[in-house]
């Protein structure tokens, strides 16, 4: 029925889901437990989901619904954050939890997933993948053998894929040419969960909803840029995945690229999915290609110490475990403009930010009382976790007779100063998969310009024995690192 | 702390409170302010100060400002004292502090206290004035602020008469002021759940004939008149009848029909209403509303709401 609703106020009403199954593939994993389910129930409390949405969940082992719902029960009291659980609602919304076990490589399980999303009759399908990416191209081929996978009139069938897309250019593009033989792109929901997070959707916020910044955004004023994401902690025994992965796969060449995107991409005419989408890929199709001979200056790659001693971790891994890597913009704006580009494991801290340093004031006024250079560069820290929000370093008189300059914070706190609840990022991607709104997905013309744009760095790793371990955990990553920024005349905020 | 109600005075008292909170020693990381407008709160006499305070602690995390809450208090002469609400966000080092002015004025002087007011409103933020309880609607002191203010917002509920307080709230917003009714606010769970409906297609508003909306309390309450009002615009071929029940006050029930079907929607118990249709039931949470909700949602809307402005009109 598509009569427009006569009751409609999206200035109070939040945005709904249409009526869909939700098939999740994986749904005995980690990330449904911990992330996906959590978020659906959230929905589902604050009245964003319709009565009549399922969701049909698949792995090997053998469930049936009630045990099923009794191991989303769980995950769901355990992992939901920052609020309540409520027992009449669970049981509302278990009601509609399905299960339907069975081998992704045995092409009787599709047909059995057909049959019972004819039974639960819901006009659209949105696909979760979340399983290993090994399964990704059987179950494309699953779904469009049993005949699933495609859109119909009045009913949708979409898929979300989980990153990695692919482990390099060429696997990408393999990947995608057999999604697309069910799926035409825009029926793709490549999540890439940085983009859900409210501080990331902050960064277009605050560059093109205030007059004042963007002006300053360029090569004329921007000295270089700074993108951080460390984590304290090593591999917390996912140390087989992660070898096959390392940081600049599992955090570079994804988030951390997406994020630069943002941070360094042209408004868009218009605030539409296709819009942004265009302008974030054309900004990653102008990141300049490394030659061979330039990647052992603008890239460094690091092991902590005991990595290699963690459980599946092989005694002579080569895996990088931490990666700075320098990137240039060909483009107008940003030219000769390094955006630095690191992140490591066992690290200091937990931290993702992005500082934007800017030129120096162009004639020092004001001699140094201090012994350390007479002013100092303006920084503007865009913060994305643990603590969203926004800082600018300036410099300031000191109180006090004499004309002594000292540099201050000016911080805006995000999360504190807008107290009320951030939706999680996967709320957040969920409902725009299930709306149809693809603005915080990424394309795959971006993912093949983010694996071009590593892909020089990942060739030359391949070819080269490293010195490793070559950082203390606890530290800020190896001193070539700093090297590397040093060669410029920068150094690394390490805060 | 208290000063003579001279605004230059209570600004230096702010000035220095926040110098205060800068050097406690409980704040190592330092304070930081925060303001995203001004706040008036016309509270009624006696005995709810504790609970504006209540209400306005929770309020200033997602929309910290300036509040300046006059009372009215017989007898006492004009007074006004300077206080902080700090919170330290879970996780952090750094306490958020937003700061208030508390001005108590006899019945007399109140009118004289928006003079007071001028100076103390934060530049270049919106004012928005909260007119607690049912003084608002009689009270010329109060009538007096509503000038200052860019919304005002009211709870009609709280009138003698609710049919004097709609004709205040309509005089208003002809004159082209922004104006709320809590009394609305309180609605929104119920409309959201009914207009889920017609996204769901589980009905057709073509088909719908009738509408029973059961409320509880007595007399024409403005609670059922916004609503049989909403969903007259929304379905102006169907005919909506009011009950009232003699339980708790609010609404209890709505109920459509068109043709063969019947949908309703029944409170099934303090936090959860029930929505029936054909052989399908579901339940949805609606929590009872505080008015630190209410006022959070009203906060968040400071531009234009044309539903309501359709509705009242
Ligand atoms: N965990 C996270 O926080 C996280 C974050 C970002 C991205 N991801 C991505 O999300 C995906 C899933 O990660 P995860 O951590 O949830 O993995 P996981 O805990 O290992 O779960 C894998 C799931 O796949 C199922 N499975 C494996 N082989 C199967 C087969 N042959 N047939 C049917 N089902 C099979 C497993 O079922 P059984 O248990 O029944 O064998 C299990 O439910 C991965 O692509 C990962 O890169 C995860």
């Amino acid at each position: 029925m598509n009569v427009a609703n006569p009751f409609a106020d999206p200035l109070r009403f939040d945005r709904r889901v249409p009526e869909c199954t939700v098939v999740i593939f994986g749904a005995n994993g980690d990330l449904t437990k911990r992330k996906l389910m959590p978020a659906l129930y959230r929905l589902a409390y604050e009245r964003r989901l319709p009565a009549s949405f399922a969701i049909l969940g698949n792995s090997r082992t053998p469930l049936s619904d009630d045990a099923f719902r009794d191991k989303m029960h769980e995950a769901v009291k355990r992992f939901l954050e920052d609020s309540p659980f409520d027992e009449d609602i669970w049981t509302s919304f278990a009601r509609n939890l399905y299960f339907t076990a069975g081998d992704l490589n045995d092409p009787e399980l599709f047909s059995k997933i057909g049959a019972k999303l004819g039974e639960l009759c819901r006009p659209n399908v949105l696909y979760y993948l979340s399983t290993q990416p090994s399964y990704y191209g059987t179950v494309v081929d699953g779904l469009g053998a049993a005949g699933i996978g495609e859109s119909r009139p009045g009913g949708w069938r979409r898929i979300v894929i989980e990153k990695p897309f692919g482990h390099d250019l060429e696997s990408a593009r393999e990947l995608d040419t057999r999604i697309h033989k069910v799926f035409p792109e825009e029926e793709v929901y490549r999540i890439d969960h940085y983009l859900g997070k409210e501080a990331v959707q902050n960064i277009l916020a605050f560059r093109f909803g205030n007059g004042i910044f963007e002006p300053l955004w360029n090569r004329r004023y921007v000295n270089h840029v700074q993108i951080t994401a460390s984590e304290s902690i090593g591999v917390e025994g996912r140390g087989a995945y992660y070898q096959e992965a390392g940081a600049l796969r599992d955090m570079i060449q994804n988030h951390l690229l997406q994020v630069m995107a943002t941070v360094a991409m042209e408004p868009s005419a218009v605030f539409e999915p296709d819009a942004v989408r265009d302008e974030r890929a054309k900004l990653l199709r102008s990141i300049k290609i490394m030659k061979p001979e330039e990647v052992p200056l603008h890239a460094v790659a690091g092991q902590y110490r005991g990595f290699r001693q963690e459980p599946g971790v092989d005694a002579a891994s080569q895996t990088d475990t931490f990666t700075a890597a320098t990137f240039y913009v060909d483009n107008w704006r940003w030219a000769g403009v390094p955006f630095y580009v690191r992140s490591g494991k066992r690290m200091p801290k937990r931290t993702t930010d992005i500082a934007i340093q800017f030129n120096t004031a162009p004639h020092a006024l004001f001699a140094s009382q201090d012994g350390g250079p007479p002013t100092r560069p303006n920084l503007l820290i865009l913060r994305i976790q643990p603590e969203e929000g926004i800082s600018l370093r300036f410099m300031s008189k000191q109180p006090g007779s004499g004309m002594r300059l000292r540099p201050v914070s000016m911080d805006f706190n995000y999360g504190s100063s807008f107290g009320e609840r951030s939706p999680s990022a996967y709320e957040t991607l969920l409902v725009d998969a299930m709306v149809g709104d693809a603005t915080l997905y990424t394309r795959q013309d971006m993912v093949e310009a983010s694996w071009r744009a590593v892909q020089p760095v990942l060739d030359d790793w391949a070819s080269r024995r490293f010195d490793f371990p070559n950082y203390e955990p606890g530290s800020w990553g190896p001193a070539e690192a700093d090297a590397m920024l040093a060669r410029n005349g920068h150094r690394w905020r390490n805060s | 702390m208290s000063v003579a109600v001279q605004p230059e005075k209570i600004l230096r008292e702010l000035r220095e409170l926040w110098d205060e909170l800068g050097r406690a020693e409980e704040t190592p990381g330092g304070v930081l302010r925060a303001c995203a407008m001004t706040l008036l709160v016309a509270a009624e006499e006696q005995g709810e100060a504790e609970q504006v305070r209540k209400t306005l602690g929770v309020l200033m995390h997602d929309h910290p400002s300036r509040a300046i809450v006059l009372r009215s208090q017989e007898g006492s002469g004009v007074e006004a004292r300077v206080f902080a609400e700090c919170w330290m966000p879970f996780g952090r080092h750094q306490q958020i502090c937003a700061e208030g002015i508390e001005i108590t004025a006899g019945g007399a002087e109140l009118s004289e206290v928006v003079h007071v007011l001028l100076p103390l409103m934060v530049p270049d933020l919106p004012v928005v004035l909260w007119c607690r309880g049912g003084r608002a609607f009689t009270d010329p002191a109060i009538e007096a602020l509503f000038p200052l203010a860019d919304k005002i917002i009211f709870d009609s509920a709280a009138a003698s008469d609710a049919k004097a307080a709609l004709q205040l709230l309509r005089s208003l917003r002809a004159r082209g002021r922004r104006v709320a009714d809590l009394t609305w606010t309180r609605l929104t769970g119920w409309r959201e759940v009914l207009s889920q409906l017609f996204d769901d297609g589980v009905l057709d508003p073509d088909a719908v004939a009738s509408v029973r909306i059961v409320h509880g309390g007595s007399g024409a309450s403005t609670c059922a008149l916004y609503l049989t009002k909403w969903i007259e615009q929304g379905l102006p071929g169907a005919r909506v009848m009011v009950e009232s029940a003699s339980d708790e006050p609010g609404i209890r029930a709505i109920t459509l029909l068109g043709g063969s079907a019947e949908v309703s929607i029944r409170r099934t118990g303090p936090s959860c209403v029930e929505a029936r249709a054909g052989g399908r039931s579901y339940r949805t949470p609606l929590p009872p509303v505080t008015e630190e909700a209410l006022m959070r949602e009203e906060l968040s809307i400071l531009g234009p709401d044309s539903v309501f402005d359709r509705v009242l009109a």
